[in-house]
């Protein structure tokens, strides 16, 4: 044994990392090359399947006839609807507490949109698989589509669920949702204007780029089945396949190697994962089943398109009385997650003003399109688009500055918590510090003083919620387990998925500054439902607040055995103690005490030494629940454990001759509260701002009348790549740190994409005089509104839905036809051949 | 993708003959940036596929006795961009450099693009827009096909089931005094909404001899627009040379639906923009 080096008597204190930018330890294995991602993983024996999906949007099912399918070499089992019937349970959304089961591995009697279901193949090589599908013999019968979700609210529309008696719907409309708060009626009396327009809102693809795919292996000697997925939740998917299996839970294990990103299209259990699953226990082989592109877009969830028939009321001064809308919400043929977006996005989308009275009525709709579901921002880009625009719209019939607007209404009170009209308990904001650096950044003063032909600036503000106790799930917790292993290295476990939020870079942090441990010697183990403590997922931006929290505690209680065992060798009292530099020493003394190391083999391996009565071993394990509300029946509640701002400036510049915007420059100022990592934070809002980039200018799902998208694939499908983003130089927090969370944190993945469709909106109509009122604005629409602007010889437009007269209606029936269509003649829909027959 | 045998043959009268040996499911493959798509998703299913990689007299850039450039059909868009070439030929390696991205420039060709006769693509229109000839080599012999004449709408071309696209030929620079090319397209990598090719060459005094206008992207082959670029020697400004041509791509295209109309608004910008490039191009010359 070596003699200790000679100890100085006060040392170095050690280094807190929480805040601090510490290089994120994901980031070598992605960047070598070496992270394991789904379709990385080969299991011995392992066989390919692959799913014959419907080529027609809407049908019915004569006949699938898997039998030419089982003649081809390689084919091991093939798989259909009517078989499984009455043998596997099937599964959907927990709507209003009641059980949908609209979801079933195949098509049975119906094909509700294009790329669902209807049979799979497993051969022992994918391409085998491919062969098999090609061979299963399939009968349809079209029906008519319906694409557009106001024509599904018609009586006469084809049903799309026929089959489901829905408990508070009716045709297509399977679910309605409505707030009430104050009196919308008595705000628009009193108000100086009330502005009104029907806005349009895209389908968004998650396009995370690892794609959704699992490998299913059943053992048949433990009745176990392990599902490796590239999924943002284990215990979602294990207690929801478990259920359609009918197998006890803990025969189910659910382990996620490195995911791709989700942004929220990872967020449930899909058909492939079930299917996977049954070839699997049939064969007891392995079995892979990764999609490719095409289905993904087809199968994978998608952004929720809404229209919303949206207005607000303002006063002389720019006071904000009353929003009122009425949403015809588009969650596609089937949803998990559909109808809850309209309930979150719309209660946390009217911040970050507290409006007193707000009427709300919604139509949750089934179309013959792509499944609908949770995406980055879960329903507020949507409400931000419609309701930042018109903030814009009513301060330019007022002749006020649209920041002075935001300035006097964004929540702003004297003393915190604040709770709002509509139920928001508001712990800590610095929205309007936010708002006003946003604005600064841009140049806003000078530049709106000083116009320049084609550039214009526009403003946005959101808060975006952190955590979720959503309507149908009464819950909104994550957990932590933490173990000083015996050499003082530690390992966290959860189940909360990281998939690009750097959970173990962030859970080393807080590991490191609470227990004096040295981040190198902080692992998180890969999630497993086997060994992680039960979690919700990675979702609704609860990471660092939610799991942070768990992780915290668990902290906290490890801190404290591990302090016990010091105070009892060292003779002191425990809060005479600290830990640092992977040691604990008395307060003061930084360099001296015993090594972590020291007190983790002593838990395990000299238990005669602990303190009488010390349970053995370092192991603890914390759960944190968040304290939220559920939703009230008019709508109310807090929703979400704390608020995240973000103020948005937009700069760009539109070429009159090709209708090409460009964002010339961008300022985002968050209210991310107490920022962990500030350089992953960085990175989300980096993120996020891409997305709603896409959102705003180019990402939409093109079908045509027959329900067939025809952009999917990332050649047609208009993704943001980087040479479209403008230099994001400017992003700025001012923390306002929450007083609900311990430690102060909120939610950074999704308060990046809020506000960017409404301040690019803005910012456009600065520049040109065109208010749209579509997602997203291409160039094409850009060109065509500007024609039509000069065409009319107007100074401003709204386009396509130009209704500037119009006030005073109720109901959606009373609204003006729109003046042109917002459906269609999207790029894709150019058909050359068509020309050709004109010609 | 459906198996397949890959031959790879080092002359062009050998793939001609494979072609026809193992028709009709044989197909000539060059670089297969589109090809190879559409294997993977099997809608196309050949038996046998032709490699044109390696056979050394389909690659490479030279210049005739006559002064005109011929172009290997199987050079790739990476060799175009890095070539160096003389006055107007110039215009090839720009175009050549700046369409989809580095990996398919790396593999896709000049001649894949025109054989694929996406209406979408560079190549082709270019090819048009310049007065390119295409030298074609099949079992019955070689023949030169126009490129205005090489395809025949969205996706077909006049090459036969045994042909193959050996070369393509750009006049000689005297041809031109120079050539314009604009395009919009989404995204950097995107194929082109709409592209304008202007080529014009001086007569002794400096007036405008001739003009040559092709638009890709707005009908199922790039077309030329002959009446809207004999304006320009009547002097006509860009600006109405622009109109004149959106009008004589696309009748009634201000009268359709929005796609439509937005292409004959991007013929008319960018028209105006090539014709008003080339005519600085030459007033500085």
């Amino acid at each position: 044994m070596t003699e200790a080096p000679p100890r100085s008597t006060t040392g170095t204190a050690p280094r807190r990392l929480v805040g601090t930018s510490v290089p994120r330890k994901e980031d070598l294995a992605l960047l070598t090359g070496t992270a394991r991602f789904i379709d990385d993983i080969a299991l011995p024996g392992m066989v390919h399947a692959k799913v014959l999906r419907s080529s027609l949007a809407h049908a019915r099912v004569r006949s699938v006839d898997t039998e030419p399918a089982r003649e081809l070499p390689g084919v091991l089992d093939v798989l259909a609807g009517a078989e499984l019937v009455g043998k596997v349970k099937p599964w959907g959304d927990l709507m209003q507490d009641l059980l949908v089961g609209d979801h079933f591995p195949f098509a049975t009697d119906k094909v509700l949109y294009e790329g669902q279901e209807l049979a799979a193949v497993v051969a022992e090589t994918a391409y085998q698989a491919l062969d098999g599908c090609e061979a299963v013999a399939v009968d349809l019968e079209p029906l008519p589509a319906v694409v557009d979700p106001e024509v599904a609210l018609r009586p006469d529309s084809p049903l799309v669920q026929e089959g489901i008696v829905y408990e508070f719907g009716d045709g297509n409309i399977f679910d309605r949702y409505k707030v009430r708060i104050g009196d919308f009626e008595a705000a628009e009396r009193e108000a100086a204007v009330v502005v009104r327009q029907r806005f349009a809102t895209n389908k968004q693809a998650g396009a995370a780029l690892d794609p959704h795919g699992c490998v299913a292996s059943y053992d048949s000697f433990t009745g176990v089945l392990t599902l490796y997925s590239s999924t943002q939740s284990i215990y979602m998917v294990r207690d929801v396949l478990a259920d359609v299996l009918q197998i006890p839970r803990t025969k189910v294990r659910v382990i996620v190697p490195e995911v791709g990103a989700g942004f929220g299209s990872k967020a449930q259990i899909f058909g492939h994962e079930v299917i996977a699953s049954l070839f699997s226990m049939r064969l007891g082989r392995p079995v892979k089943l990764v999609l490719g592109r095409g289905e993904i877009f087809r199968v994978g969830t998608t952004r929720n398109a809404q229209v919303r028939y949206a207005e607000l009321a303002m006063t002389a001064d720019g006071d904000i009385t009353g929003y009122r809308d009425y949403v015809v919400h588009n969650t596609g043929a089937m949803s998990v997650w559909g109808n809850q977006v309209v309930h979150i996005g719309t209660n946390v989308g009217m911040l970050p003003y507290p409006i007193p009275n707000i009427h709300v009525d919604s139509d949750i709709v089934h179309t013959t399109t792509a499944p609908g579901g949770p995406l980055r921002g879960f329903g507020i880009p949507q409400v931000i688009w419609a309701k930042e625009q018109l903030v814009d719209m009513a301060a330019r019939e007022l002749g006020l500055d649209p920041l002075a607007v935001r300035a006097r209404n964004v929540v702003d009170p004297e003393e915190f918590p604040f709770r709002t009209p509509m139920g928001h308990i508001i712990d800590s904001t610095s929205i309007k510090q936010c708002l006003l650096a946003s604005a600064d950044a841009i140049g806003w003063t000078a530049k709106r003083a000083a116009p320049v032909p084609y550039e214009g600036l526009g403003l946005a503000v959101s808060m975006k919620y952190t955590s979720c106790r959503h309507p149908s799930l009464d819950t909104d917790l994550s957990a932590v387990r933490l173990r000083l292993e015996t050499d003082g290295t530690v390992t966290i476990y959860s189940s909360d998925v990281s998939h690009g939020q750097s959970h173990a870079t962030m859970l080393s942090q807080i590991v490191a500054d609470g227990l004096g441990v040295g981040i190198e010697k902080i692992s998180l183990a890969p999630p497993d439902s086997m060994t992680a403590p039960f979690g919700l997922g990675t979702y609704a931006s609860r990471g660092a607040a939610v799991l942070g929290t768990a992780c915290r505690l668990a902290t906290e209680r490890l801190r404290d055995k591990v302090l016990a065992i010091a105070a009892h060798v060292l003779e002191v009292g425990p809060e005479d103690l600290d830990a640092g530099n992977d040691r604990v020493y008395v307060k003061g003394l930084p360099d001296s005490g015993i090594h972590l190391e020291i007190i983790a083999a002593t838990a395990a391996y000299r238990t005669h030494q602990l303190p009488p009565g010390f349970e053995p071993t370092l192991e603890t394990v914390a759960t944190y629940d968040t304290p939220t509300e559920r939703e009230a029946s008019n709508g109310s509640g807090n929703l979400s454990v704390t608020y995240s701002g973000a103020a948005h400036a937009a700069h760009v510049r539109v070429d009159p001759d090709t209708g090409q915007i460009t964002v010339v420059d961008y300022a985002m100022v968050h209210d991310t509260g107490t920022v962990i990592n500030p350089l992953i934070v960085e990175g989300q809002h980096q993120g996020g701002f891409l997305m709603g980039l896409g959102m705003a200018l180019s990402e939409d799902y093109v079908y045509d009348e027959d329900g067939h998208q025809l952009n999917a694939s990332f050649k047609d499908y208009l993704a943001v790549t980087a040479p479209d983003v403008p230099e994001l130089t400017k992003i700025y927090e001012i923390p306002a740190p929450s007083t609900t969370i311990p430690g102060g944190q909120k939610g950074a993945g999704e308060s990046g994409t809020g506000p960017v469709p409404a301040a690019i909106g803005n910012a456009v109509f600065n520049a040109t005089g065109v208010r749209f009122t579509i997602l997203p604005i291409t160039p094409q629409r850009m060109l065509i509104a500007l024609r039509e602007k000069e065409r009319r010889g107007v100074a401003t437009i709204r386009y396509p839905d130009d209704m500037p007269d119009f006030t005073g209606p109720r109901t959606p029936e009373e609204w003006p036809r729109p003046t042109a269509a917002d459906g269609g003649d999207f790029d894709f829909d150019f058909d050359w051949d068509a020309e050709e027959d004109t010609d | 993708m459906k198996p397949f045998t890959w031959l790879a043959p080092d002359t062009t009268a050998g793939a001609v003959a494979m072609l026809r040996e193992h028709a009709p499911d044989a197909r000539a493959i060059a670089g297969g940036q589109s090809l190879l798509l559409a294997l993977k998703d099997r809608s196309a299913r050949p038996t046998h596929l032709v490699s044109l990689s390696g056979i050394d007299e389909l690659t490479g850039v030279r210049t005739a006795d006559d002064g005109s450039l011929v172009v290997g059909a199987a050079t790739t868009y990476a060799v175009l961009a890095r070539a160096s070439l003389a006055g107007w030929h110039g215009v090839l390696a720009e175009v050549a450099g700046d369409l989809a991205d580095r990996p398919v420039r790396n593999r896709g060709t000049i001649g894949g693009a025109l054989c694929t006769a996406d209406p979408r693509y560079d190549m082709p229109a270019f090819a048009i827009g310049v007065g390119a000839g295409l030298r074609v080599s099949g079992a019955s012999g070689d023949r030169a096909v126009a490129a205005e004449d090489f395809a025949e709408g969205a996706g077909v071309t006049a090459l036969g089931p045994d042909e193959i696209l050996t070369a393509v030929v750009l006049p000689p620079l005297a041809a031109w005094d120079t050539v314009a090319f604009e395009k919009f397209r989404h995204r950097v990598f995107d194929a082109a909404i709409v592209s304008v090719t202007c080529a014009l060459r001086q007569g002794p005094d400096g007036t405008v001899a001739e003009t040559r206008l092709a638009v890709g992207g707005a009908t199922p082959v790039p077309v030329t627009a002959p009446v809207a670029a004999a304006l320009l020697a009547e002097g006509a400004s860009a600006a109405e040379v622009g109109t004149r041509a959106a009008d004589e791509v696309l009748p009634g295209g201000t009268t359709g639906g929005e796609a439509v109309r937005y292409r004959h608004e991007l013929i008319r910008s960018l028209v105006r923009r090539a014709v008003d490039r080339a005519l600085s191009d030459v007033r500085t010359v």
